[in-house]
């Protein structure tokens, strides 16, 4: 009973940390029904006088959102999709094989975690130019089909999973490829999951790499295409509160429906062992 | 957890000892096949970097020493020119600064609450399993998307947070437009949105530490506060580590919430490396590439040095690969 007691401050400074953290979030999407009025008005009202569905109407004539979604959808997933596959083979030969300059080619591969993004794009931009992929799927895609991240992520999974069990189905004569797929994959869903999500979010939510490396509207991802829109009226408040809300609504729903997965499936397993 | 890889790594070796006299023949074969298959495993990972992130690198390198410009005129060879004119332009060393701040700041102010708040959130009630939850999401919005929320919340004109405060009596001055406040603000608004990434990875490790250690520790006599920092903590040292290191990386590089909420502004007092080279490359004419790129040589050396830095530092069991 004790302890319950000591435990009251902590639980209101965490429920004041948990209206801050509601508090923006709530109001967009509240304020993406105000009309153009009640938006900028002084005094602000949390809830607007009235309803209204004025700012998607317009959001949804001044850009193909549908034809948007589904690019996002598929430069996420396919970048998602085989970044998993492409990064759990390093991983595991890092991880789990022998071999000359395996410590000199992690440390470069950490190395290019460090690269800002910024430094690599007027390159990477004349490079996917002269290969003629500029403004496609595909040159959306396989820059980002490998990540360092993904790597140094699965390798440290992977050497926290006991290695007694590949080194049975080693000697039971079972090829490398045999064992990262029968047991190191099935024992790393979690990871998976947690990476998955991870890099599904960042490149939904990327800005400047899709923005540079398409040029049409019907080529764009959401968030790039609703970018223009609020670069371009960036005064009107409206419109960009209702594009705010459309950019983040599905990996919003998206962590809902898999926040099981994600909390507990770092909590399960992400460091245990 | 590292006892035991080294134990492991100790047993092959003694193997590998005891078939000594076998080796000269057997293993060198066996090795090469093995080694070449750890190379087929690296295969397409290590085209896709090669290409798409080790050729632009190189290729950075290389147009920083040209005077080559967004239309892809001019690209003859400066040498090292646009390097010395780095060194003396005072909007580098003012991007630095500033970049610099952001980064001692929010990296350990991210760190700190999600350490803090963990504290509080230990028992893993159905409760804290919600909180988690809330943190994380304005991880998964845009920072773009935050930006321009907190960016309207906070407008002197129409924003509801000045309105609110009014209404206590504080009378919250123009934050994004004010020299002085700008920078903490933006700070305070990359800490909202990222320190529940921090908080779950952390918390998820907490939960990873094994319960005998926390039953050892109440044997000792120790109590909820000291368990977290002699338990919790120590167990936890290299999800810390590992947070500390990403979050210092990102930080490093921060560009989009300063984009949108300040534009590098007021009087440059916002303005970030990565601020700066866009500006330089991309908005203000003549749009020089070649000279944005040194910038962004400079950059990448930067964070070179501060990340090999703190890895030492906070990845001890890391020498190990």
């Amino acid at each position: 009973m004790k302890k319950r007691k000591s435990q009251l401050p902590g639980d209101i400074l965490l429920v004041l940390i948990m209206i801050l953290v509601l508090f923006p979030l709530v109001w967009l999407y509240v304020s993406s029904f105000k009309s153009d009025i009640d938006v900028i008005k002084w005094t602000p009202h949390f809830f607007p006088s009235r309803f209204v569905t004025v700012q998607y109407a317009y959001v949804m004539k001044a850009i193909p959102v549908l034809r948007m979604l589904v690019n996002t959808v598929l430069f996420a997933g396919l970048v998602t999709v085989i970044s998993l596959g492409v990064d759990s083979l390093a991983a595991y030969a890092f991880s789990r094989m022998r071999f000359r300059g395996r410590k000199m080619l992690f440390s470069i591969i950490l190395l290019t975690m460090m690269v800002p993004f910024q430094v690599i794009m007027i390159p990477l931009y004349m490079e996917e130019y002269r290969m003629g992929i500029l403004n496609t799927i595909v040159g959306l895609v396989l820059p980002r089909a490998s990540s360092a991240y993904g790597i140094f992520m699965l390798t440290s999974f992977f050497r926290n999973i006991p290695s007694s069990l590949d080194e049975a189905a080693r000697i039971d004569g079972m090829s490398e490829f045999g064992i990262y797929r029968t047991i190191t994959l099935p024992l790393s869903k979690p990871a998976f999951v947690t990476l998955g999500i991870f890099h599904f979010m960042n490149n939904w939510n990327d800005l400047l790499y899709p923005m540079m490396l398409t040029s049409s509207a019907e080529n764009r991802t959401l968030s790039a295409g609703l970018a223009i829109l609020v670069g371009t009226h960036s005064i009107k408040y409206g419109p960009t509160l209702a594009a705010t809300a459309i950019s983040v609504t599905p990996l919003l729903i998206l962590f809902f429906a898999g926040q099981k997965f994600f909390v507990e499936g770092i909590a399960t397993s992400g460091m245990k062992e | 957890m590292a006892e035991q890889r080294m134990v492991s790594a100790g047993q092959i070796e003694c193997g590998a000892a005891r078939r000594r006299p076998a080796k000269r023949s057997g293993k060198q074969t066996g090795t090469r096949r093995s080694q070449k298959q750890a190379y087929l495993f690296l295969l397409p990972s290590l085209a896709i970097l090669t290409v798409f992130v080790f050729v632009p690198l190189i290729g950075a390198f290389g147009i920083s020493l040209t005077d080559i410009n967004i239309y892809m005129k001019g690209g003859s060879f400066v040498g090292l020119d646009n390097f010395r004119k780095a060194f003396h332009d005072s909007r580098v060393w003012n991007a630095t600064l500033n970049t610099c701040v952001f980064t001692l700041f929010e990296v350990p102010l991210q760190v700190f609450l999600a350490l803090f708040l963990l504290m509080f959130m230990m028992r893993n009630r159905r409760f804290d399993k919600f909180l988690r939850s809330v943190f994380y999401l304005p991880y998964v919005c845009s920072m773009t998307a935050i930006s321009i929320v907190w960016s309207m919340l906070l407008d002197p004109n129409s924003g509801m947070l000045p309105y609110l405060l009014s209404k206590v009596g504080i009378q919250l001055p123009n934050l994004l437009g004010s020299p002085t406040w700008a920078m903490p603000t933006v700070i305070f608004v990359s800490v909202w949105k990222s320190f529940g990434y921090t908080l779950t990875i952390l918390s998820a490790a907490a939960l990873g530490v094994s319960p005998s250690l926390y039953e050892s520790a109440e044997l000792d006599g120790a109590g909820r506060w000291q368990q977290f920092f002699y338990v919790t903590i120590p167990g936890i040292r290299d999800s810390i580590g590992f947070c500390l290191v990403t979050t210092l990386i990102t930080a490093l590089q921060v560009f989009d919430q300063i984009y949108v909420m300040t534009g590098g502004g007021p009087l440059y007092k916002t303005e970030t490396l990565v601020g700066y080279i866009y500006d330089r490359g991309f908005q203000t004419a003549p749009y020089n590439l070649g000279y944005a790129s040194s910038i962004a040589v400079y950059l990448f050396l930067l964070i070179a040095v501060v990340t090999a830095v703190t890895r030492r530092y906070s990845f001890g069991q890391d020498d190990e690969l």
